[in-house]
């Protein structure tokens, strides 16, 4: 199964994908172009693609939407500045055709920062009310200390299985 | 000619599309419930394991398709953080499902608190609600005896809208059919107040 993790540069997506395979906390850089790994949860196996998040490189993440069956959404839930710019992309990238039939999992992630935004406020800065075809989750996570990535992994294992 | 063609072919097979909310406190059984109803009126579909069914943070959608029409069914989390984000879906609804835990009497009243907020929306003025005694199955739990009146007491804020207690157990699927096609009937007697959603503008 293919999962493609996005978001925002500095949202956190390439310390989640390695959090997923390794569990542990590794050292990033900014990603140019992308990381790639296959992680295994509970016996299933997904290719995960984690795609680089700057401005320039976001027009790219369209060549790799095909045959995608999941979307991990990450969101720095410390960074009120920019998540606007963040539902923008949320919403440039579900009109994509390709798209249609992908679980869509948002993670509120940096949840261990002071005053960040919670769940309530996450849905409702990205707008997520508008969505109303597509099943989707959010999920607290702080990829720094491993929270909520289980729990997010489990929900998004089982809407896959049962998708199939 | 094609889109001639197509079209007729569309105007033949589509349905009219109606949106259902399912609404009700946290653990209320919400989700299991759609996916009891997905089960019961989907062909080959095999419900999700109940074991694995957690809290919902966000939305789960279902379609199916009953007595000539399509219902959409939109499942929320019922947490109470979440519960202010219920109203963007409200005037998109044809119906309301609101499912009560009938096991859980420490929270009936915060329950019921909630449905009359809920009601109290301007948007859902003349929408069909369908309360649900949920978990049935559990021995001690309260009867819709016991429930009904306790939703029923605020007839003036119910108003004209169709409002119907019914018993359920989303677990084991009893009395799944008989609340769907009570909101079949409700929805299509309603549908010149709420016309059906247009496909095109999906």
């Amino acid at each position: 199964m293919r999962i493609l993790i996005l978001g925002l540069d500095g949202a956190g997506k390439t310390t989640i994908l390695y959090r997923l395979q390794v569990g542990e906390v590794v050292t990033t850089i900014p990603t140019i172009g992308f990381n790639v790994e296959q992680v295994t949860y509970k016996n299933l196996k997904f290719q995960v693609w984690d795609l680089g998040g700057q401005t320039s490189i976001r027009p790219y993440w369209r060549c790799y939407f095909s045959n995608t069956d999941a979307i991990i959404y990450v969101v720095d839930s410390a960074d009120k500045d920019r998540i606007g710019i963040s539902k923008d992309e949320l919403f440039y990238m579900l009109k994509e055709e390709e798209l249609q039939g992908a679980i869509l999992v948002v993670l509120a992630n940096k949840q261990d920062m002071e005053g960040c935004l919670s769940v309530a406020e996450v849905h409702q800065a990205l707008g997520l009310d508008q969505l109303k075809n597509r099943t989707f989750q959010i999920f607290k996570t702080s990829a720094v200390k491993g929270e909520g990535l289980d729990s997010a992994m489990d929900w998004l294992s089982n809407a896959l299985q049962n998708k199939k | 000619m094609y889109t001639l063609l197509s079209g007729f072919y569309k105007y033949m097979v589509q349905k009219n599309e109606y949106c259902v909310l399912i609404l009700g406190l946290d653990n209320a059984g919400k989700t299991t419930y759609l996916e009891a109803a997905k089960t019961k009126f989907t062909k080959n579909y095999k419900g999700m394991n109940p074991n694995k069914i957690t809290t919902t943070v966000g939305l789960n959608i279902g379609k199916i398709d009953v007595s000539g029409i399509r219902l959409n069914f939109w499942d929320l989390g019922g947490q109470e953080e979440l519960q202010s984000l219920w109203d963007k879906y409200y005037a998109e609804s044809h119906a309301v499902i609101y499912i009560v835990d009938s096991n859980d009497r420490e929270r009936i009243d915060e329950s019921k608190e909630t449905f009359d907020k809920m009601i109290a929306s301007e948007n859902l003025i003349g929408v069909p609600l369908l309360v649900l005694a949920n978990k049935q199955d559990i021995v001690d739990c309260m009867g819709v005896r016991e429930v009904k009146p306790i939703f029923k007491k605020n007839a003036h804020m119910i108003g004209r809208r169709d409002c119907m207690v019914m018993p359920v157990s989303a677990l084991n699927g009893d009395g799944v059919d008989e609340g769907i096609l009570w909101l079949v009937d409700s929805i299509k007697r309603n549908s010149h107040i709420r016309p059906p959603r247009n496909h095109d503008e999906m």
